[in-house]
């Protein structure tokens, strides 16, 4: 990952939010335009990131993990299981029953990164085969399970979907006091406060996504700059020569999946714990692809793959903001009006951000191969 | 019965000329070709035993026929054997249950038609994702080339004779709407094809974006010029396709169609081009691996694209057989997951030919004798999910199997994933 | 190894203690014996949505003692439609509700194919083939349709005067389904009708599959989200789950929410503090009607209602809020309800997107 493409990620993040500003600039202040898309953008990052440093933990360490989707679909529908446990049945308040439900959803999304662990690194299944069993399983147990429990009479909960505890709470970062403080040592303009409001729209977020945030920063952390993570990329690069130096592989795939398993099951939790209170079979809807394509996009780093997530995330933002100011589209313009228009531009991008301008995006070098002593 | 011969003869005439047309294509590039592409740390560090060529006598054959069928029939019961158990822990009757799905998919020639018309898409998807298997390529675009295959075959079929001005007979009409279809297809899947081999770009991501790109596009002509104009239509979708466009079902009164016949040979046509020509060697080389291809002379970023090519051709042929032999128009909604499926079927029949058509049969089988059982027995159809996913399990994991039952192993290891550098 | 035998036997033995509490069919056949069964359109059974929704008035013929048996088939995929109906017709059932506008052609030919049995079309146009007279119905085939204009024109109206900022928002399902269309340009009729300088937000999931786009919640939260950061006060949710996603994230964000369909106070608790109303389509009493319908027609009595046939629609009650709902408000909402339902005011939507 270097500057060159993390400028071309942030001028394409430009373009798209300024598309949307220049459109609905006759409506609305531009600066709530950015906060607005820029808050969402970061919401809806928010699951890809941390699919994506899945994938990373996994793939640094040489297993392919495209089984970040199915990982994600049984932590949403488990986390979100536990946490109506709790609350319906066992009678906990909303924030302990959320907190379980979060626990929940990482336990069975590490459940199935170990899986996917014991097939590729034991039984040196092909990791790709052990990517698609997970997300075929995760698919027919998740959805099989949801109609079990809710749906048929005489389920547990009588066929009727109980009350859900809700999302998580919105974490309040004092930004807009921060900034509105400092619109009143300079005058208090009125500008200055719509800035503080702005700001504090986009900082105003829920745990989930400030926990990706971080995660981003850790990862990076752990991967360069400890002992841990520098034996997980050899392991991933030479597992040979690691293994000569004694470093134990398969302990260190193994433990690398596993992580791998907690930053997806956080990411599943994200759509039934923070996004919406409800379930829904299917629901991941290909974000663990997505986010596979961002790992990839963001060449095996943390930043990386974060400024890659942002794209999509800020392409959604237009998609959705896009429809908002449709009316006020010039008619020159008339073909952005199409919600199938805008809703390909984002995937045009992205192909042509990888067709080399920013160079090549190099995998680690035993990625995919099961080891063999 | 002519009309299919000719008709069958046409598509393959046009996909060869696809596959010539890409050929020239790529073949513009060789001169700055000489830097390769691929990075020194992709592939396997040693040529798997796949990749050479092998010697088929008698013996061997009856071997590894024994060898491959007995682990995957094993596998097949030991997950219909859990699938069982967890029909009964959450109340249901497996037996009831299976019985159904038996019944539904094999129980009457009714039946067998609709397991035929099932088995169809699944096994012309299942080919284009094991041909890019093959040729170490993950084609997970698929759903995105089959649908654009659909849309350009119901185009065809629906207008070309009014563009025309006349009436068009269907020996003509009919291989030109599928031919077209797999060629758009084809085109769809060498956009990834030639941006892996010349740029670098990843054909996994390329191949996911392009899913969405088609699936927009696809949604953009049934809502707009390509939508139905009747009075009546309240649906997206595209008008019927003419008469002379369609494919006759087999037998009078049942939906199982010549297309299905179409896929089986197209199955025996694979097999044949990756075992017996110079082109499926340069695609199973490419694929096992890529370094020493190249310096075996074999022009590896043309083969990368034509396997892709390939791949698509045999997708967009899955969408174009839908639309001519089945539905007979295109209808948004139509295609929900053949592409993900067909990866579960390319991986199941090991990424060979027969292997896939006897895994596609097998998923048809289940898809469509869910109905049945679940008309029976009330058990949803999610259950079918958990069986495929058990037995995509066992048939890789056959480490497992071969614990579970003492079987010795033998033969050779089939391996698909390079990571994604190659 | 006899560690694997040993969990196999015991999971086979606990098994086989769970008593199989599928009831067995009764034989459709016979004549006395009433069976309805239901194809759903591509999408589950239990979609909270049209699908569930008719399922349930097809339950509720059960339990009113109408229908001795009921059975449904979730289809997978749009080239089973006629498959899934023709096993029903072949168990020998007497009614055959689809649910969907997609499976209106294959309802309309199964008709004709077995004019014995009684069909329900929900959301389907069945003046055969889609014309007014009445003469051409096939005579044992009812499309249930429903107001969704109205409906959607009245919570528009209802935004329309409750909104302090002067912008409402809708978050809809795809526009390529018809009553989806219906609801989403209702509501903007209706709101332009109280206030012709009102800002609206409309935006349609046409951007995913057909299988995706009422099945997203997350999409449906994130676009109220972006509507409620641009000001709206008022958000409608129309279309299955990506819809309750909008609804419930505008009563967590603190705006008004309108549900759709059924009266979502009751299948929403997390929005019903902040539920203004519903714009509501009664497909499970319109349901259970028409096989009350069926069974008397085969039965010898009233004529079965074929053609199109308009069920219920309206707007909810305010439960919660009906305090905080001024009572000039709640006049001027019955006048227009009852200026629709007399003629008098029109939405002015066309049935299908133009």
């Amino acid at each position: 990952m270097n500057w060159k493409r993390f400028g071309f990620i942030a001028l394409i993040i430009v373009i798209l939010f300024g598309a949307v500003v220049l459109v609905g600039s006759v409506r609305q202040e531009p600066i709530l335009i950015i906060a607005s898309m820029l808050a969402s953008t970061i919401t809806v990052a928010t699951p890809l990131t941390l699919g994506a440093l899945s994938g990373i933990y996994c793939e640094r360490s040489g297993v392919v993990n495209i089984g970040i989707e199915g990982m994600m679909l049984t932590a949403a529908f488990f986390g979100w299981l536990g946490s109506i446990y709790m609350n319906s049945i066992f009678g906990f308040d909303k924030m302990p029953s959320l907190i379980i439900g979060v626990l929940v959803a990482i336990l069975s999304s590490v459940l199935m990164a170990l899986l996917h662990a014991i097939l590729s690194i034991t039984y040196k299944v092909d990791q790709i085969i052990g990517g698609t069993v997970i997300n075929i399983l995760a698919l027919g147990v998740t959805g099989f399970l949801n109609r079990q429990l809710f749906f048929e009479k005489g389920s547990i909960f009588g066929g009727n979907v109980p009350h859900a505890p809700g999302t998580l709470p919105i974490v309040h970062i004092p930004a807009q006091e921060a900034v509105s403080a400092i619109c009143g040592w300079t005058g208090n303009s009125e500008n200055c406060q719509l800035v503080a409001k702005a700001v504090g729209q986009v900082f105003d977020q829920q745990p989930i996504t400030i926990a990706a945030i971080l995660l981003v920063i850790v990862t990076h952390f752990v991967l360069f700059k400890t002992r841990w993570g520098l034996r997980t990329r050899s392991v991933g690069e030479h597992p040979r020569a690691a293994d000569t130096v004694g470093i134990n592989v398969i302990f260190m795939r193994y433990a690398n999946v596993l992580i791998g398993g907690v930053m997806a099951g956080l990411g599943g939790a994200y759509f039934t714990l923070e996004s919406v209170p409800s379930f829904e079979p299917g629901m991941t809807n290909g974000r663990g692809f997505i986010s596979l394509a961002a790992m990839i996009f963001g060449n095996w780093t943390p930043f990386g793959a974060w400024a890659a997530s942002l794209v999509f995330g800020a392409a959604q933002a237009l998609q959705i903001n896009m429809q908002l100011y449709r009316e006020s589209i010039p008619a020159q313009w008339a073909f952005l009006q199409s919600s199938y228009v805008v809703g390909m531009v984002p995937y045009i991008l992205t192909m042509l951000i990888l067709t080399g301008i920013i160079g090549k995006t190099i995998s680690p070098a035993a990625d995919g191969q099961p080891y063999e002593k | 019965m002519l009309v299919y011969v000719l008709g069958f003869l046409g598509a393959v005439l046009l996909g060869t000329l696809a596959i010539v047309f890409f050929a020239v294509l790529a073949g513009k590039g060789k001169g700055t070709g000489q830097k390769s592409v691929i990075p020194p740390s992709a592939g396997s560090p040693l040529p798997t035993p796949s990749s050479a060529p092998t010697r088929y006598t008698f013996k061997s054959i009856i071997f590894s026929a024994v060898d491959s069928l007995l682990v995957p029939l094993l596998a097949v019961l030991t997950a219909i054997l859990l699938g069982g158990i967890v029909i009964a822990v959450v109340g249901g009757d497996p037996f009831a249950a299976y019985k159904g799905l038996i019944q539904g998919a094999f129980g009457s020639a009714k039946a067998l038609s609709e397991t035929g018309v099932w088995a169809t898409p699944y096994i012309f998807a299942g080919l284009a994702v094991a041909v890019a298997f093959k040729g170490g390529l993950f084609n997970i675009g698929a759903e995105g080339q089959l649908a654009l295959g659909a849309v350009v075959a119901a185009l065809i079929g629906y207008a070309l004779p009014g563009w025309l001005g006349f009436d068009l007979p269907a020996i003509i009409h009919i291989p030109l709407a599928i031919g077209l279809g797999a060629l758009m297809g084809a085109l769809w899947a060498a956009i990834p094809g030639f941006l892996k081999a010349y740029t670098g770009g990843h054909e996994v991501i390329n191949t996911i974006m392009m899913n969405y790109i088609a699936l927009n596009i696809t949604s953009f002509l049934m809502n707009g010029p390509m939508k139905d104009p009747s009075p009546t239509n309240v649906i997206a979708r595209t008008p019927a396709i003419a008469e002379s466009a369609r494919i006759a079902p087999l037998f009078e009164g049942f939906r199982v169609h010549w297309g299905f016949i179409l896929a089986l040979l197209v199955a025996v046509l694979i097999w044949l081009l990756l075992q017996k020509t110079t082109f499926g060697f340069e695609i199973r080389m490419v694929g096992s691996n890529p370094d020493a291809a190249k310096y075996a002379g074999i022009n590896v970023k043309r083969t990368i694209v034509l396997t892709m090519a390939l791949s698509g051709l045999l997708a967009g042929l899955a969408g174009a057989i839908e639309v001519t032999a089945l539905n007979y128009r295109h209808e948004l909604g139509f295609s929900m997951g053949y592409g993900f499926d067909a990866i579960a079927i390319a991986l199941l029949g090991k990424t060979n030919p027969f292997g896939v058509v006897i895994a596609a049969i097998l998923f048809g089988a289940m898809r469509n004798g869910a109905t049945r059982m679940q008309f029976l027995t009330m058990i949803p159809v999610d259950v079918i999910s958990i069986i495929q996913a058990l037995i995509l399990l066992f048939v890789a994991a056959d480490a497992i199997i071969r614990y579970i039952y003492r079987i010795k192993a033998r033969g050779e290891r089939v391996t698909l994933t390079r990571g994604w550098g190659g | 190894m006899k560690k694997l035998y040993l969990v196999v036997a015991v999971l086979v033995m606990a098994a086989m203690l769970v008593p199989a509490c599928t009831p067995t069919a009764p034989d459709c056949t016979l004549p006395e014996v009433f069976c309805v069964g239901m194809v759903t359109d591509v999408g589950k059974i239990d979609d909270k949505s049209f699908n569930q929704s008719a399922w349930e008035g097809v339950q509720q013929s059960k339990t009113d003692g109408v229908a001795d048996w009921v059975q449904y088939i979730e289809t997978t995929d749009a080239k089973d439609y006629d498959k899934n109906i023709a096993t029903f017709a072949d168990a020998g059932y007497d009614a055959i509700v689809t649910v969907g506008f997609a499976l209106g052609e294959a309802t309309a030919a199964a008709a004709i194919a077995y004019p014995n049995i009684y069909f329900i079309g929900v959301d389907q146009f069945q003046a055969w083939p889609y014309d007014t007279d009445t003469a051409n119905d096939i005579a044992n085939l009812a499309g249930l349709n429903f107001p969704e204009d109205q409906a959607g024109f009245l919570v528009g109206a209802l935004a329309a005067m409750m909104t302090e900022t002067g912008k409402i928002g809708g978050v809809f399902g795809t526009d390529a389904v018809p009553p989806v269309w219906r609801f989403g340009e209702g509501y903007r009729a209706g709101a332009l009708y109280i206030n012709p300088d009102i800002e609206i937000f409309i935006v349609y999931h046409s951007d995913v599959g057909f299988d995706k786009t009422f099945t997203d919640p997350e999409w449906g939260a994130q676009t109220a989200d972006s509507m409620i950061d641009n000001g709206a006060d008022v958000i409608f949710g129309g279309g299955g789950k990506t819809g309750n996603g909008a609804v419930v994230e505008a009563a967590l964000r603190g705006v008004y929410a309108i549900g759709v369909d059924t009266d979502q106070y009751y299948t929403l608790p997390e929005a019903a503090p902040k539920l203004l109303s519903s714009a509501m389509k009664l497909i499970t009493p319109g349901v259970a009607g028409l096989i009350v319908a069926a069974k008397d027609a085969q039965g010898g009595g009233a004529a079965f209602p074929a053609g199109n046939y308009m069920g219920l629609g309206g707007y909810a009650p305010y439960h919660d809020l009906d305090s905080v709902v001024p009572a000039d408000v709640k006049t001027r909402m019955e006048e227009i309800n009852a200026g629709l339902l007399d003629g008098t005011i029109l939405t002015g939507v066309s049935p299908v997107k133009p």
